[in-house]
This record gives C-alpha cells, sequence and structure tokens, in this order.
C-alpha cells in the first residue's frame, strides 16, 4: 500500500493511486520566519496591524482574518503615489528562527506528507489589501501600469521569501493562497489577469521548482475554469478549491496530466448549522464518483484542514476513508499507518 | 456632445470622460433628465452584460464610477429628489460578516437604476438595520447581504425582527450572498433572493414599478 504522499503523487501525474487521496492528509501545512513573526490573528481580535500596514479583524464566526478597509486604514490612499505609500516587511530574520522553523519541517515524516510552505496572501489578495478591493479591481483598468509596478514589487518581495525558504527549510511542496474570483467567475477578465499575473507567478513558482519543490498547491476556492489555461502555465500542478460551480470532471477531461483538481466539495454543502455525517457523506461519495482518482482530490474547498462548524472535515474524513476501505478492499488500520493524523489547522 | 455618447463613455467606463461630456451636453442643450436616464439606461446594458458573463467586476465597478461622476456634474441641473427617484433602500452586510464587496456591487447597481441608498456597512447589527427603517419612514427595501454560512442565522434574526416589524407591510426584503438560496430566502421570510447586482438593480425596480 501507498504512503499517503506516494499515493498522492500518483494521483497528481496519472499514475496508479491505490485510493483516493484524503483531502490534506499528505500535505503538512508548515510556516515560515515571516508568518511567525506576524501577528497571528485569533477569533475576536480587531484591528490588528501587520507587517504592512493592513489592518485586520478576525470576526468570531469567520473562516479567518479579514482587512479593515475603513477610509482612515486603507494602506494606498493613491495608486498614482503607492511608492509612497507601500513598504515592505523586512525578510532578514536571526538563524534562530530559521533553525526554529526547521526544526518544524524535521518534525514531520516526509515519507508519508509533503512539507509544504504555506504562503498567504497572495500577489493579487496584497493588492486588494492594500488598496481595498474596489479600488483594486478599478486600477486594473484605470491605472495598469501603477498596477504592474506594484505587482513587480510584491513579485520581488515574494522571490525573496521563496529564496530564505528553500535555502533554509527545504519545503517539497508550496502551499499558495491568492483567491482569484466568486463562486460564480474570475474577478478580472481573463486576458486581464493573465496580463498582470501570468509572468509574475511564473517567476515565483518556477524558483520553488528549481530549488526543490515538487508540487505547487494554488488555494483559490473559486470559479477558476476560464483561466485554467493561465493557472497551467504559472506552473501550478494542484488546483486547491476548485467548486463545483467549475464543473471539475469535465475540467478532467480537458487538464488532467497538466493540472490536478482539490475541491469539488464547497463548504456550503456541508459547513453550516445544523450539518449531518450524512451531509458530509453524500457531499464527498458524490464528488468522489463524479471524478474519479486520478487528477482528483476529494477536499473541503477552504484553503486549510478544518471547517467552520467543528466536526464538519472530519465527517468528509470519515466519508472518504470508509469509501476507500469499501471501493478498494483497504483496512482502516492500514490506512492510518500510511499517514499522518488528522491534523485540523482552522 | 450627444446624449448617445453619454450612454457609451458610461457602459466603457469611461470615468475620466463622463464628466466633460454631460457637461458640454448640457451647454448644448440636453434635457438634464434624459441625460440622468440615459446613464440609468448604460447601467441596465452593463448590469445584463455582467449577469451574462461578458464583463467582469472591475468593468461593472468603472462604469458605476463614470455613472457617479457624470450624475454630480448633473444634480444641480435635476429636481431634488431626482436622482434617487425610485425610493430609499437601506442595505448591509449582517452582523459578524466583514465582507463588502458583494454588498458594495449591488448598492452601486442598485443606486445607479435611480435609487437612494443608505449603506450601513458591513457587520451591521439587527438594531442598525431596524433603526435605519425606522429613521427612514419612505424606505422602499431593506436589502441584507451574508457571505458566510456562519452569519446566514445573523441574516435570518435580521430578517425576523424587519418581519415582526409594524411597518413590515411598507417594505420589501431582498437578500443574497454566496451561501444563500431561494429555499433560505423562502424560509426566513424574505421577498426576494437574487444571485448578482445586476438581478438585484433589476428585481428591486420590479417591487416598486
Amino acid at each position: 500500500m501507498l504512503t499517503a504522499k506516494e499515493n498522492m503523487r500518483e494521483v497528481i501525474r496519472g499514475g496508479n493511486p491505490d485510493r483516493f487521496v484524503n483531502q490534506y492528509e499528505a500535505i503538512a501545512l508548515l510556516f515560515h520566519p515571516y508568518l511567525m513573526t506576524q501577528p497571528l490573528l485569533q477569533k475576536g481580535m480587531e484591528n490588528v496591524v501587520n507587517g504592512w500596514g493592513v489592518t485586520q479583524s478576525f470576526p468570531t464566526n469567520a473562516p479567518g482574518a479579514f482587512p479593515v478597509h475603513t477610509p482612515d486604514k486603507i494602506v494606498v490612499k493613491d495608486i498614482e503615489e503607492w511608492k509612497k505609500y507601500v513598504k515592505a516587511p523586512s525578510l532578514k530574520f536571526p538563524q534562530e528562527l530559521w533553525d526554529a522553523a526547521k526544526a518544524m519541517y524535521d518534525a514531520v515524516d516526509g515519507t508519508k506528507a509533503y512539507k509544504a510552505s504555506f504562503i498567504a496572501p497572495g500577489i493579487f489578495e496584497q493588492c486588494h489589501y492594500l488598496c481595498s478591493i474596489e479600488e483594486a479591481l478599478m486600477n486594473y483598468m484605470e491605472y495598469p501600469d501603477e498596477m504592474h509596478d506594484l505587482i513587480k514589487y510584491l513579485t520581488d518581495w515574494e522571490l525573496e521569501l521563496a529564496e530564505g525558504i528553500c535555502s533554509h527549510l527545504h519545503p517539497d511542496a508550496i502551499f499558495h493562497h491568492d483567491d482569484w474570483g466568486s463562486e460564480q467567475n474570475s474577478f478580472l477578465r481573463p486576458s486581464i489577469f493573465e496580463d498582470f499575473f501570468l509572468e509574475p507567478y511564473q517567476q515565483i513558482y518556477r524558483y520553488y521548482k528549481d530549488h526543490g519543490v515538487e508540487f505547487i498547491i494554488h488555494h483559490s476556492d473559486s470559479y477558476c475554469a476560464n483561466i485554467l489555461p493561465t493557472m497551467v502555465e504559472m506552473g501550478i500542478d494542484v488546483w486547491q478549491g476548485c467548486m463545483k460551480s467549475n464543473d471539475v470532471p469535465e475540467l478532467i477531461k480537458k487538464y488532467g496530466g497538466k493540472i490536478a483538481f482539490m475541491g469539488e466539495i464547497d463548504n456550503k454543502q456541508v459547513d453550516f448549522d445544523g450539518w449531518t455525517q450524512d451531509d458530509c457523506t453524500k457531499a464527498a461519495v458524490e464528488a468522489m464518483e463524479r471524478c474519479g482518482n486520478k487528477y482528483f482530490i476529494p477536499c473541503i474547498t477552504q484553503g486549510g484542514p478544518g471547517s467552520l462548524y467543528a466536526g464538519t472535515y472530519k465527517g468528509i474524513w470519515d466519508a472518504i476513508d470508509r469509501y476507500n476501505c469499501e471501493k478498494f478492499g483497504l483496512k482502516q488500520e492500514d490506512i492510518e499507518a500510511a499517514r499522518l493524523p488528522m491534523n485540523i489547522m482552522f | 456632445m450627444s446624449i448617445e455618447t453619454v450612454n457609451d463613455l458610461v457602459i466603457r467606463g469611461k470615468a475620466k470622460l463622463v464628466p466633460a461630456a454631460v457637461q458640454e451636453a448640457l451647454d448644448e442643450g440636453c434635457d438634464a433628465t434624459a441625460l440622468l436616464d440615459t446613464m440609468i439606461a448604460a447601467m441596465d446594458v452593463v448590469g445584463e452584460n455582467f449577469k451574462n458573463g461578458d464583463i467582469f467586476v472591475p468593468e461593472m465597478l468603472i462604469s458605476a464610477k463614470a455613472m457617479k461622476k457624470g450624475v454630480e456634474v448633473l444634480k444641480p441641473h435635476l429636481s431634488s429628489g431626482a436622482t434617487g427617484a425610485l425610493g430609499k433602500v437601506v442595505i448591509g452586510t449582517v452582523a459578524g460578516d466583514l465582507h463588502d464587496i458583494g454588498k458594495n456591487l449591488v448598492a452601486m447597481m442598485i443606486e445607479s437604476a435611480g435609487f437612494e441608498i443608505i449603506d450601513l456597512g458591513v457587520d451591521v447589527p439587527v438594531e442598525k438595520f431596524i433603526s435605519a427603517a425606522e429613521e427612514n419612514p419612505d424606505v422602499k427595501i431593506v436589502a441584507v447581504s451574508a457571505l458566510l454560512t456562519t452569519t446566514m442565522p445573523a441574516m435570518e434574526a435580521t430578517v425576523a425582527a424587519i418581519n415582526a416589524a409594524p411597518w413590515r407591510g411598507n417594505v420589501k426584503v431582498m437578500v443574497g450572498g454566496a451561501p444563500i438560496t431561494q429555499e433560505f430566502a423562502d424560509k426566513i421570510g424574505a421577498d426576494a433572493y437574487t444571485t448578482d447586482a445586476a438581478s438585484a438593480a433589476k428585481r428591486a425596480k420590479e417591487f416598486v414599478a
């Protein structure tokens, strides 16, 4: 029987997986000194300013922290003067901090799971964290030169971060957040998305690939089917967060072998007040039967293991395990032995 | 500058050009109300294009911005209240939810359709929705947004409070947001659920027709 990691590799490459990958079972999400030195918002915390000057709050019933964009808290007051407002935080960290991070990587059994550096927010998100989402979206249309320059600045910073991560921590996967759409569409017209983001992400993802990273896993829990060719060109190996609205089975037929898909279980199907195990089982089984186990990983669409309502993630987890046992004649104890214990991040 | 040009510039979201075009059209004798109507019609086209997936959020935003700039020039030439002639709409994202882009798009499209918007912002407690409606007895619609499954109960509580208000018969309640469905809207007693900003504006107009 394959370890969870080996099985995930087979799924992504279209080889011979011996079961479905169970959500994030083969990805150990790990921090790095930049994230370790940033304020870690806990539920209920309000108006915390991070290294970029972005103010964030974490409402108790939200999945994560949100930027606060009241006029006084928007970092970029004028996009034509963005250099005046945007100051990247330093990425020079003491060796002890890198060592502390490396100890976390070393503690993961790399035969069972990928050691994946967690990168968030992405460049598109950082633009709207800094400018507010409406201004950022309008800026792509009205101030394209300034936005290209801002994105170049953010890309250079991310490349410096990548250099530190690769030289000190040696991850074999990257889990990179950047939400590029709503449930119904991409935020940007595909041609505009490509114009602004293809080259920066090609540079960043190529750097990781050239420095020991086997797979780039990119999170966007949204519709992205229309920008998928660009995502493939960027070098993304796994798109985590693909919602049902994308028609994932059709995408697998069209793009399988170029990119793999991780998702198809929308939070709203299972992660609500009054959810039941039946809801989880139904959503998980439907996803597996619709998509098959090549180029596809059934997973809650949110960008990390866990759920808004306690127990939902485990409900899906148990359903996938049961299905794997029944469909592939596996024993639960063997599945457990081939992976790390379940980890809830959110 | 023709009225058609103003219409075209709004559709194309040329916010920097619209004010001068409106001024020129006024100088040439165009009727202010006709200019307002042509911008509203332009936003109808924008809304329809968005709904059909022909344009994307940024294009809709810059069109709304262009119209806003045009209306600023027009305002002194219009009779009082002409820009919000269809009535007042109270809008907000429910308590515990900081999402604003969807709510803002709906607000822009409804405003562009000829309503006056009272935007309560995000993380709006039930009491604030109620007091806003009570302070503005001429409110026609209360629009409530929620983007998280965890804030759907807050939407339910908000709509329940509105439904219990003595003035309920005077307003329509619209709901929307990613996790919201028609079934949920029916269950909580809302009058309308729409899936996108353009449909919301269209439905709002139908309510006051």
